[in-house]
């Protein structure tokens, strides 16, 4: 019940607060503009030169494929950057001295941890829900290849992703205590995230050891099940004009639909694996982070 | 009364610098205590270790007969606390803030609602139930935040610089409710503040310096100990006084004579008395006590040395 009435707390707050709140969203916004304007015609033009002369793919599949990269990319990085703009709330508290008062009352370090991470995650997942829905819609209007799994995994992918980025979020924001710090790290991690996911490049752009860093991060599967679920079926219509089995397979390897381990590739499974592990850690640390600095 | 609180041999040090140093005080049961010290001198982290927001070095610290080490959810339970900062949720409503309050304590549903409808009569804000605490004045902010500390019926209120930078309407309005709130209830008030005025109407008062007492005793006891008495004489000459040879200052229409006690003031009424047609004795105030006895001079959250 304690836990119930603080997430009605923080996520009344939140939505309260008109700054928090279009701070959390101008980010997808943001970055749906930047690709539906300027992103998406260099990746279809990159698309476009791949395809092997002679063959015709039409124009609807292209644009499928390209909006599907697009909106991977952008539900990858604004699951993260969402959730460290949403977790303003919990530096707010300590700013304001509301964390001390909370703690004044017979609340569990643990029930306060929990209650701003799955605020958060409630945050972070209606906003992200929202710009896949928009993002779906562009799909359908471009170009929709995608089978009614695909949409359930894209948003069961929204979901962890959600929870990864609002774990990590917790954490980093746990050790926060005034609002120009977490704006610096909102800013480095809105910048900096989408390129070491592989989201805003793909991981094989990237040099050989900056590859192998990338594939220890844990957000990287993340963008991976993305790109797998809103990629893989307008990639695999390729074949039905002609497109070879091993160009398709090639497709998907730059793309980061297949992503490898030190030489293994890492199959959906194991992705969501390593996600779901990822997110019981970071949880565990971060109660474990608010025991400590509360007792 | 009993002893609703006892530090004995508190300490607690943040590396090299010994914030509380072997402190012991007791507060009796509803009793108004006052907790005196400049910024720094160890009130703060006395009272965290007191709602369990602290760790000490060394020490016991009891309330209500529980040990703060063992039984540190139940004392927050006997605890209401008004910060001196706001600590509300601004963007909330009164009713949201003080119900995600009542729900840490398991107070929901019709007891909410009997406790709010009490509180927001004997603090008087019936008519702001449903508006924006952001939108409210310095005062009813304070007496929301007193709602707050007391939503869960403590036994001990805990005020650090309730009143500081309230107007004296709102400031005399929000004693008159504590001093309810302590006949009807009999409520323990431990306070911190920078108002002498408001520590003269103390039962007991701890005066805090360096993380050490430096003072400690009733407001009369203190004055008595480290305050001379103060004869205001009306109508009379400078060189009628200086024969006297006791130290005095100019006031209006007259001179202020500073003696030892009110005992020696006797004598020199009964020694001079054609020079005392027109006077009053006045005891020093808890502003000479703390000048005496920490050499510093409290003035409204600015310490003075």
């Amino acid at each position: 019940m304690i836990l119930k009435s603080l997430i009605k707390r923080n996520t009344k707050l939140f939505f309260k607060d008109k700054g928090m709140f279009f701070t959390a969203l101008i980010t997808p916004l943001i970055l749906l503009v930047l690709f539906f304007t300027f992103l998406g015609n260099v990746y279809r033009d990159t698309f476009v030169s791949a395809i092997p002369e002679g063959l015709s793919v039409p124009d609807g599949l292209l644009d499928g494929i390209v909006g599907g990269q697009l909106l991977s990319s952008l539900l990858s990085v604004s699951c993260v950057t969402v959730a460290f703009c949403s977790n303003l709330l919990m530096v707010t508290d300590k700013v304001t001295g509301a964390r001390k008062d909370l703690t004044v009352s017979p609340v569990k370090a643990s029930t306060l941890a929990l209650s701003y991470y799955i605020s958060t995650a409630v945050v972070t997942l209606i906003i992200c829900l929202v710009a896949m829905i928009v993002g779906f819609g562009y799909l359908s209007v471009t170009g929709w290849h995608l089978s009614l799994t695909d949409v359930v995994l894209t948003a069961l992918d929204t979901f962890v992703l959600a929870l990864f980025g609002t774990a990590l979020s917790s954490l980093v924001c746990s050790f926060l205590s005034t609002q120009g710090q977490i704006s610096a790290v909102g800013s480095i991690v809105s910048a900096g995230y989408g390129f070491i996911s592989g989201a805003y490049m793909p991981i094989s752009q990237f040099s050989d050891g900056i590859q192998k860093v990338i594939t220890c991060l844990p957000g990287t599967y993340g963008t991976g099940l993305m790109r797998n679920h809103l990629m893989a079926t307008p990639v695999a219509k390729l074949k039905d004009y002609g497109v070879p089995d091993e160009v398709c397979e090639i497709i998907k390897d730059l793309t980061d639909c297949n992503i490898y381990f030190f030489g293994t590739k890492v199959d959906e499974s194991a992705m969501y694996v390593i996600l779901g592990v990822t997110v019981v850690l970071l949880i565990t640390a971060l109660i474990f982070v608010t025991k400590r600095k509360t007792s | 009364m009993t002893d609703i609180i006892r530090i004995e041999n508190l300490s607690k040090s943040f590396g090299e610098i010994k914030a509380v140093d072997g402190i012991n005080f007791k507060v009796r049961e509803g009793e108004l205590f006052a907790f005196l010290g400049i910024n720094g001198a160890g009130k703060s982290t006395t009272i965290s270790i007191i709602c369990g927001q602290l760790k000490k070095d060394a020490g016991k610290v009891t309330v209500n007969g529980k040990d703060i080490e063992t039984n540190p959810d139940e004392i927050k339970r006997e605890l209401g606390v008004v910060f001196q900062n706001s600590v509300l949720d601004m963007p909330l409503t009164v009713t949201d803030n003080l119900k995600s309050r009542a729900a840490l304590y398991g107070i929901h549903g019709k007891e909410f609602n009997e406790r709010l409808e009490e509180l927001a009569s004997l603090l008087d804000f019936e008519d702001l139930l449903n508006r924006t605490v952001g939108k409210l004045s310095g005062g009813q902010k304070r007496r929301i935040d007193i709602a707050r500390a007391l939503i869960h019926s403590p036994k001990i209120l805990i005020l650090d610089e309730p009143t500081t930078g309230l107007d004296p309407q709102t400031r005399k309005k929000l004693w008159s409710v504590i001093e309810n709130l302590r006949r009807e209830q009999k409520m323990t008030v431990f306070l911190t503040t920078h108002y002498m005025e408001e520590a003269a109407e103390a039962d007991y008062v701890v005066i805090l310096d360096s993380g050490k007492i430096a003072a400690e005793g009733t407001p009369l006891e203190l004055k008595n100990k480290y305050t001379g008495d103060f004869i205001s004489l009306y109508n009379v000459k400078e060189e009628d006084l200086k024969p006297i040879g006791l130290p005095y200052e100019s006031i209006r229409d007259g001179f202020k004579i500073s003696v030892p006690d009110t005992g020696a003031a006797t004598e020199l009424i009964l020694k001079q008395p054609k020079l005392f047609t027109d006077y009053e004795i006045v005891k020093g105030k808890m502003d000479d006590v703390f000048l005496s006895v920490t050499g510093k001079k409290l003035s409204g959250g600015e310490d003075k040395q």
